[in-house]
């Protein structure tokens, strides 16, 4: 009977820690997952770990989250402590509970709610004290102390009630004074109680999520806000391998502290091995089982893979009702194969990045696993240099037929090859299939710029609104020559009293401008503002495009890339460079979003175009390569490809495409929109609309091309400089001449003392440079850094002192064995016991 | 009365009065007052310490025997009077600057340090050299008893060790007043005796003046060269634990220790004292004619006789087991009396019951005639409830 019963209550642990732990277990798995997609197990790999390491955003926000938690837990630690110090202390019992319970309320309120009330204070006390750049570190960590306190008071309190309370008396009477006697008794007696407070704060602020996101503001994100954002388009599977390090960190720092409470009861009992049997066995045996029954769902059917990395917000992924490219391109394909007589199951692994410089790090670093990858063009070409892509076979490809002529020998590269009679023969090997193009441009909010700096909107609807807007003009001595300050900084030209002016009105975007987190397009902007060759700066020219980024990091409200869409569409941020097509997507979530390209003092516009091509790594898998070309050639069909243009409204470089009237009415609405002279209709409603012909189709602008959201590009004409108004695509050899990044790898610059530097290193270290010459953030570093080694020398410094002192008597003396009871006492035989006996009793 | 023929306990040999005259004060406390939230603890008391002594302040809950304990360690400043040690008045001077120790009634002992770091404290404070702490420390041990324990969690430790502990912790200072506040209250009874006769031992071999208190009046008599029976913040008396168990002064003494019968009398003439009915002879002279006075009668002074012979009669209405005798309640006159015999009389019975003049202590009235030594409602059940734990604040 007590047998029956016992198993059944032990199956009762097992399904609980099951229960519990399956989802765990599941993620730990797939972390290890060597595919990249979350329904088959491939086999066991450490990539995701590797990319992990390699992804420099989720780092950044790692560190961040790391940071927080750190300072705020030190910091609530030491607060909580002190105030469950002085609500022991509290003499009146009703003004104590009273007290008690108000700390706690905090802990009962739902998250939203702390999170939303912590927000509207942080946006109370900004208009207080009329600033707009408020929200970020500092409120995150206000918000992240005041959630904590409470916990750390509950887990304190208990402890000093705990105490003895002669505790503090007996350290008085043997000589401590009462600081000594609080730091050498009262402390240490207590400090279990801290060490939980201290995890549990810990824990809770690197968990939260909730609170983070509506206290923190523009350029702090933490980890779980990161991958929340991810979650917008896809959580990729270095998620899961940081998830189970988290959860493996976590799991130590319990174990730990745990050992820690209980290092009397190390001597396990039985009972309690049987029990860390059942618990280790079910978390086991669940992650076993997990395993078992995914490796049996995988093993069914052949499955083909093809692993595609591309920029965020990139591909007509099925949001809003479109098409979702690469679910028809897994249809398509098992079509294809059953055609064939294959059954398989075809797989794309779609994961992204933010930047060309996120993307290199990770091929350049060998991170393996990628079949089609699309850098930009500067990218491409260096990547080609360096070897880490494939010349394509553009027989797999027939719809290159499709390509503009005048992408047609873009990312094609000539190459001489001598045959074994020595004669010479050029190949031209393509490297790339374009896949859309643009333009960066400036978005801006409207609504915001009218209320907080008319003065900047009506310079940018003037239409001549340049650069500046960005950065602010800087001062100039009277040679013309630009003025620097002791780091090197550029300085708002405050003297010049038309420049004053715009300079008073740009100061107040202060905290609302967003800047590119890339080295390329953060210096390109400021190139293009300066003037400056992008694809050959003189050290002069660096000296001022980094003294301009520098001036302006002090008004920008962060350094970012996709995390522009949450900042613009929700009015975080007023004004960003951005690429076109990423603008147009912000726009149509937001109608107080505008969008211009900036002119420079000619009247001409001037800034980045780029390319972007669909390449094949030379890493990527061979069995996936037939599977690659397909996806390359699937990407050009018209049908596909309209898809795309429309869902990212970059622009499309296939003829099918262009001609196609589909594309032209989709892509034709903004013409409306952003035409200077043509005509815009707007309905009732305030909404823009479609011009319709008499049959009630929609009239796209005659003189535009496919390209129309990009029309009306100016730009002096190589031929004809008399001729400054020309349409977009037709200069394209000399556009891309002129305003296209080139790859600098090779490019030398001479300095003035003659040595010579490549132009991509010096790009780098200015970045470097600009990045690190952070002002608050370092501090933050270093206290934390400080903490950290404070912390860890004070227990050192204990451990060697405990050490040093047990040097005399830990080996010298026998340890007794354990006494079970109390009448095992010492042996009281040696003391010579006088018999007082019993005075009671007095003679008679 | 034939004092001289009183047993001394082997040892005790400070305590007599001709000796307590050389003997130097350690510590006095004149005329201190201390009261809490307008609730008198300490009603004007005088006391003087002397050095080596073994000196136990004995009262029930409430008594304020631990408010004097607080105040000569300094954890507690009395209202007015004064604290002297060894002649310097200390009244303002904080605990750690005292040249004074305590164990603790729960040991208090630091839980995040092991033995030997507990015992070894004081001097680290001190910043004596390690050598010299492993000397004292192991010095303290072996004192104690306690060798090998040192590397032992003192939270792992059986009540009666961890009393060991905090004893070698309070003495390892070398101090000149060692102060005991219950020590031994937390303990099982047959630890409590072997740990009574240790204490006494490290007291004799140390030298060190000892104050102790307790609630527990066998504790006392047997430990103490000098008993202290406090009562509602005053002295009630001060004297050898013979004295005080022989001599009584009041009602409350005579009580509070070991039983007694407490009866009515009038002082005849000397030597002669009538109760109950019937004329004594005493030992007892200097009272006024015809003066009304408490006479205490030890139970196990009384013997039981048979009826004829029996100065008095009575019916017994209750009998008790107590292992080494009987304790019979009789009702004589209608007072009741216990007796302690170790012959077996049956309930309902009629005895007699007889006493020896040396048996008979007469005593003067007090505010607490009459409050006690009647037995009529008597039960164990009481007078455990009388010993409670005390817990003055």
């Amino acid at each position: 009977m007590t047998k029956k019963k016992l198993s059944f209550r032990t199956l009762c642990i097992i399904l609980t820690f099951v229960f519990l732990y399956m989802p765990i277990g599941v993620l730990v798995l797939y972390s290890f997952n060597a595919g990249d997609s979350t329904a088959v197990f491939k086999g066991f790999s450490f990539k995701w770990y590797i990319e992990l390491f390699n992804d420099t955003a989720t780092l950044n926000a790692l560190k961040n989250t790391l940071v927080l938690a750190i300072l705020s837990s030190v910091i609530s630690t030491i607060i909580g402590t002190a105030a469950a110090y002085g609500i022991s202390k509290m003499k009146n019992k009703y003004i104590k509970n009273a007290t008690m319970s108000a700390t706690q309320i905090p802990m009962i309120n739902p998250e939203i709610v702390t999170g939303i009330s912590m927000m509207l204070l942080f946006v109370f006390v900004a208009k207080l004290i009329n600033s707009t750049s408020f929200l970020g570190f500092w409120t995150v960590l206000i918000a992240h102390i005041t959630f904590n306190l409470p916990y750390v008071i509950l887990l304190v309190l208990p402890k000093f009630k705990e105490m003895d309370k002669s505790l503090p008396e007996a350290a008085l009477d043997l000589g401590c004074t009462p600081l000594q006697s609080f730091f050498k008794v009262e402390l240490p007696a207590i400090m279990p109680g801290i060490v939980a407070g201290f995890i549990m704060a810990f824990t809770l602020s690197i968990d939260d999520f909730v609170i983070s996101y509506f206290t923190t503001g523009s350029g702090f994100e933490t980890l779980p806000i990161r991958i929340y954002s991810m979650t917008k388009k896809r959580v990729t599977p270095d998620m899961y391998a940081l998830s189970t390090l988290i959860f493996i960190t976590i799991l130590v720092l319990l174990l730990i502290s745990n050992l820690a409470d209980n290092k009397n009861k190390i001597e396990l009992s039985k009972k309690t091995k049987k029990v860390l049997k059942i618990v280790g066995g079910s978390v086991f045996g669940t992650i076993g089982i997990a395993t078992i029954i995914i490796l049996c769902i995988s093993a069914t059917t052949e499955v083909k893979t093809v692993n595609v990395y591309n920029w965020g917000e990139y591909i007509s992924d099925g949001g809003d009702d479109t098409l979702d490219v690469n679910k028809e391109f897994e249809k398509w394909a098992e079509e294809y194969y059953k055609s064939q007589g294959k059954k398989v199951r075809v797989q794309v692994n779609y994961t992204t990045y933010a930047s060309n410089e996120d993307l290199y790090a990770k091929i350049a670093n060998g991170a393996g696993g990628y079949d089609i990858i699309i850098p930009s063009d500067y990218m491409l070409e260096k990547m080609k240099e360096e070897g880490h892509l494939q010349p394509l076979d553009s027989s797999k490809i027939p719809n290159l037929k499709y390509l503009d002529t005048q992408f047609e020998n873009m990312f094609v590269y000539e190459r001489t090859e001598t045959g074994e009679n020595g004669e010479k023969t050029t190949i031209n090997d393509r490297y790339g299939v374009p896949y859309t193009y643009g333009v960066v441009g400036i978005v801006y909010n409207g609504a915001e710029l009218l209320e907080n700096a008319p003065e900047i909107l009506a310079h940018i609807e003037s239409g001549n609104a340049g650069w500046e807007v960005m950065f602010g003009i800087p001062k100039r001595d009277a040679n013309g020559n630009f003025v620097y300050d002791s780091e090197g900084k550029m300085i708002l030209d405050m003297d010049d009293p038309e420049n004053k002016k715009f300079n008073e009105s740009y100061l107040k975007l202060k905290g609302q401008v967003l800047q590119f987190n890339n080295p390329r397009d953060a210096f390109g902007a400021a190139m293009y503002y300066l003037d400056v060759d992008v694809n050959n700066p003189t050290q002069e020219d660096w000296r001022a495009v980094y003294g301009l980024l520098a001036m302006q990091k002090n008004y920008v409200g962060g350094y970012v890339m996709d995390e522009i869409y949450n900042k613009m569409e929700n009015g975080a941020a007023w004004l960003a460079a951005y690429y076109a097509g990423d603008c147009l997507s912000m726009m149509g979530e937001n109608s107080d979003l505008d969008f211009f390209y900036p002119v420079n003092e000619e009247g001409y516009h001037q800034t980045n175009i780029f390319a972007d091509a669909m390449c094949i790594p030379a890493k990527a898998d061979e069995n996936n390569l037939e599977l690659a070309y397909m996806y390359i050639n699937f990407m050009m069909e018209e049908e596909i490809a309209s898809a795309n243009a429309e869902y990212i409204y970059y622009a499309c470089p296939y003829t099918h495409v262009i001609n196609s009237d589909d594309y032209k009415i989709n892509m034709g609405y903004y013409e409306y929109l952003y035409s200077n002279d043509g005509e815009i209709l707007e309905d009732d409603e305030g909404n823009y609309r479609l011009k319709l012909d008499a049959n009630g189709n929609p009239i796209y602008d005659p003189e535009g091309d496919y390209a129309v959201i990009y029309y009306d590009f100016k730009t002096p004409k190589v031929d004809d400089p008399n001729t400054p108004e020309i349409d977009f695509m037709l200069p394209i050899d000399y556009m891309f001449e002129r305003y296209m990044y080139k790859d600098l790898t090779n490019v030398m610059l001479t300095l003035n003392d003659g040595t010579e530097i490549s132009q991509l290193n010096m790009l780098n270290h200015k970045w470097e440079q600009l990045k690190v010459q952070s002002t608050s953030m370092i501090g933050i570093y270093i206290t934390c850094g400080i903490i950290a080694i404070l912390i860890v020398g004070f227990i050192v410094y204990s451990i060697i002192i405990k050490r040093k002192r047990r040097k005399l008597y830990w080996n010298n003396t026998p340890t007794p064995k354990a006494k079970k009871r109390e009448d095992a006492d010492p042996d009281l035989s040696d003391t010579t016991l006088v018999a007082i006996g019993k005075a009671k009793k007095r003679e008679k | 009365m034939n004092e001289k023929k009183i047993i001394e306990p082997k040892g005790v040999d400070v305590a007599n009065g001709e000796e307590n005259v050389q003997a130097k004060k350690i510590v006095q406390l004149i005329d201190v007052a201390k009261s809490f939230d307008g609730e008198i603890i300490l009603d004007h008391i005088n006391l003087d310490v002397y050095e080596k002594e073994f000196i136990t302040l004995l009262g029930p809950s409430g008594c304020g025997k631990t408010t004097t304990l607080r105040i000569i360690a300094g954890f507690v400043t009395p209202d007015t009077g004064d604290v002297l040690f060894e002649d310097a008045r200390i009244n303002d001077l904080p605990p750690h600057k005292r040249h004074v120790n305590t164990v603790f009634q729960k040991y208090a002992l630091f839980p995040h340090l092991n033995v030997y770091e507990n015992i070894a404290f004081a001097l680290r404070l001190k910043k004596v050299s390690e050598e010299e702490i492993y000397e004292r420390v192991e010095e303290m041990l072996a004192m104690v008893n306690l060798r090998g324990f040192e590397k032992k969690d003192v939270n792992l430790l059986s009540g009666g060790q961890q009393q060991r502990v905090a004893i070698a912790r309070a003495l390892i200072n070398k101090p000149k007043v060692l102060l005991l506040d219950e020590p031994l209250g937390a303990l099982d009874l047959k630890l409590r005796k072997d740990m009574q006769n240790e204490l006494k031992n490290i007291q004799r071999k140390t030298g060190i003046t000892f104050v102790y208190v307790t609630h527990d009046q066998e504790e006392a008599l047997s430990m103490s060269d000098t008993v202290v029976v406090m009562a509602d913040g005053k002295i009630q008396q001060i004297g050898t634990p013979t004295d005080i168990y022989n001599e009584p002064q009041n009602a409350f003494v005579a009580d509070f220790i070991g039983e007694s019968n407490i009866i009515d009398g009038v002082m005849l003439d000397d030597y002669k004292v009538r109760f109950s009915g019937h004329e004594f002879d005493c030992l007892d002279k200097g009272f006024g004619r015809n003066e009304a006075v408490d006479v205490v009668v030890r139970p196990e002074d009384v013997d039981v006789v048979p009826l004829d012979k029996g100065m008095l009669n009575g019916v017994v209405t209750s009998v008790t087991f107590k292992g080494v005798h009987y304790e019979i309640i009789v009702s004589i006159k209608d007072f009741k009396w216990m007796i302690q015999s170790t012959d077996y009389v049956e309930v309902g019975q009629n005895i007699g019951v007889y006493v020896e003049p040396d048996a008979i202590h007469i005593m003067k009235k007090s505010e607490y005639s009459n409050m006690f030594g009647d037995y009529s409602s008597f039960s164990d059940e009481l007078e455990h409830l009388s010993d409670a734990t005390e817990e003055e604040e």
